[in-house]
């Protein structure tokens, strides 16, 4: 499929991000209302490829997992990377057995599977599902698209998130504060807040990116939460956090503990950052 | 290239299906000519690939035991309808059959239409749970505390907190749990306090539109962002859940969006 992705991200390959895998395939689902039976089937094949990043890529090291969604009409496509080994060196006899019950199942599930070498080293599984009956976003132009980057140092606490069109970045971004939050140790009263400030960022963040997607970053350390929402256009992060034409400045003022604005001279970066002081 | 230009979809057990080899292979023989025995045994071999799939869709709140009989009945339909003269590895054949049945009992279980009655049953219990501990702790609790305390996985919880969310059925009306007398729906609890509140607070634009949100609304609008009460505290002081103060808040901000889009 060409074009850019619908949503990117970039995470380590801890087990705990396939639930953020499979809550962004929910946010895609209520966004373009896929069938429940079949974004069962969606969510059961992806987790399978996850998973085996997970297990099997880095060979019980860490590492990048990258997970891609492209939505066209009646089709969702997800892509499942890893800059690994690749699966078939590092096949262990015991192991074997799950790996291939693992693929049956994403053969079974998804009516097109691609596996494909990375170049560098690593295994890309694409997997096409049908979805008969789904709304259709708005195609997102694939110029100046830059997937999120993670340095290896950050990987195990920070999650890289580009999301477009806004429909979809509505029900993808509340979902993915929510676990991240979670994983946070926030009080659930917190990680409504979180789920707040993400629909807050949401509701304006697009006008004041410097692409077609929204794209963040999110660091999760011990009660704190901290997201860094860039690239952004001169002045979109003020638009932000100063009282604007949505009362959204007020809103994002009142959720999180420490705003900060970034410029690289081209570019400006808007960093929250969210406590829990219980 | 596909998968098994790569050497993956061939799991280890596949050499014991080649014709005329293995004791499986000879157990299949038998089957085929109607020996029960063998048939049980083929099943007792299998067993652990049915139930391997049945709790790939564990989370999905339908009890385990049911999804476990479901794929053992794919089990008994990949068994009775396997070839092994084609020479094709009995896994392969098997989970497509197992994962059809399933997909067909999800379907039949009302998964397309609606949330699933389970998935819906989790969510009150997540509701009430926050409630409780809310009541004892005098703060919200984590995942973590919500896990521990109900025994279910984290990732449980969350389903359960996105689930809320989407729920009509979780909305204003609905009796809240532990509440004791008059007050226990939201719309009992609120009303007569809201004309002492005022708006100028918020900006200017907001105010204006904000005329348009119900009242109840703009009230707790009110408390988180002008106030700056926690949702806990909202949700004591109206009469509701801390989950539901948070669906209201959601829904507020998305009418005011909807509202100052227009205007622009």
């Amino acid at each position: 499929m060409a074009g850019a992705p619908n949503v990117c991200l970039a995470l380590s390959n801890q087990p705990e991000n396939v639930l953020l895998v499979r809550e962004t395939l929910s946010g895609m689902a209520d966004t373009v209302g896929v069938d429940g039976v079949d974004l069962n089937d969606i969510r059961t094949a992806v987790t399978e490829a996850c998973n085996n990043v997970v297990l099997h890529a880095y060979e019980g090291d860490e590492g990048p997992l990258q997970v891609e969604l492209y939505l066209a009409p009646a089709t969702v496509e997800v892509v499942v990377r890893d800059h690994g080994v690749g699966i078939r060196p590092h096949i262990r006899s015991e192991e074997e057995e799950a790996l291939g019950i693992g693929l049956s199942i994403i053969q079974a599930l998804a009516p097109r599977v691609e596996f494909k070498d990375v170049e560098g080293g690593g295994t890309e599984v694409r997997m096409e599902f049908s979805t008969p009956g789904t709304d259709s976003v708005p195609e997102v132009p694939a110029n100046g698209f830059q997937a999120p980057v993670v340095p290896p140092s950050a990987l195990s606490s920070t999650t890289g998130l580009a999301v477009a069109p806004s429909a979809l970045a509505e029900r993808v971004l509340p979902r993915v504060m929510c676990v991240l939050a979670a994983r946070a140790r926030f009080t659930t009263d917190r990680i409504s807040d979180a789920e707040l400030l993400a629909d807050a960022l949401v509701s304006r963040g697009f006008e004041s990116s410097a692409h077609e997607h929204m794209t963040v970053s999110v660091e999760v350390g011990r009660r704190e939460v901290a997201l860094r929402l860039g690239p952004l256009g001169d002045g979109g992060a003020g638009r932000l956090i100063a009282d604007s034409d949505a009362g959204i400045g007020q809103v994002v003022a009142r959720l999180t503990d420490e705003r900060r604005i970034d410029s690289d001279g081209r570019y400006e970066t808007l960093e929250l950052t969210m406590r829990d002081a219980r | 290239m596909t998968a098994t230009e790569m050497g993956l979809s061939r799991p280890r057990r596949a050499t014991r299906f080649v014709p005329g080899t293995g004791e499986e292979e000879q157990l299949f023989a038998r089957h085929q000519q109607g020996d029960r025995v063998a048939r049980e045994e083929l099943v007792r071999r299998f067993m652990p690939l049915a139930r391997s799939l049945a709790r790939r869709y564990d989370r999905s709140s339908e009890p385990f035991e049911d999804l476990l009989q479901v794929a053992s009945l794919g089990l008994l339909k990949a068994l009775d309808r396997f070839d092994p003269a084609l020479g094709h590895p009995f896994a392969s054949f098997a989970v497509p059959t197992i994962l059809g049945e399933m997909r067909r009992h999800f379907r039949d279980a009302g998964w397309s239409v609606h949330v699933p009655r389970g998935s819906q049953e989790r969510a009150l219990k997540v509701r009430d749970a926050q409630e409780r501990l809310a009541n004892v702790r005098g703060r919200a609790p984590t995942v973590q505390e919500l896990a521990e305390y109900l025994e279910l996985p984290q990732d449980e919880i969350i389903d359960a907190l996105q689930a809320i969310q989407a729920y009509e059925s979780l909305s204003l009306d609905a009796p809240r749990p532990g509440a004791t007398d008059e007050a226990t729906s939201y719309g009992d609890a609120m009303g007569q306090e809201d004309e002492r509140y005022e708006l100028v607070e918020l900006d200017a634009t907001v105010s204006a539109v904000l005329g348009r949100i119900p009242q109840r609304e703009r009230q707790i609008l009110r408390m988180r962002f002008v106030d700056d009460l926690t949702q806990t505290e909202i949700a004591e002081r109206v009469g509701i859940s801390q989950m539901q103060v948070s669906r209201l808040l959601r829904r507020s901000l998305d009418q005011l969006r909807a509202l100052t889009d227009t205007k622009s």
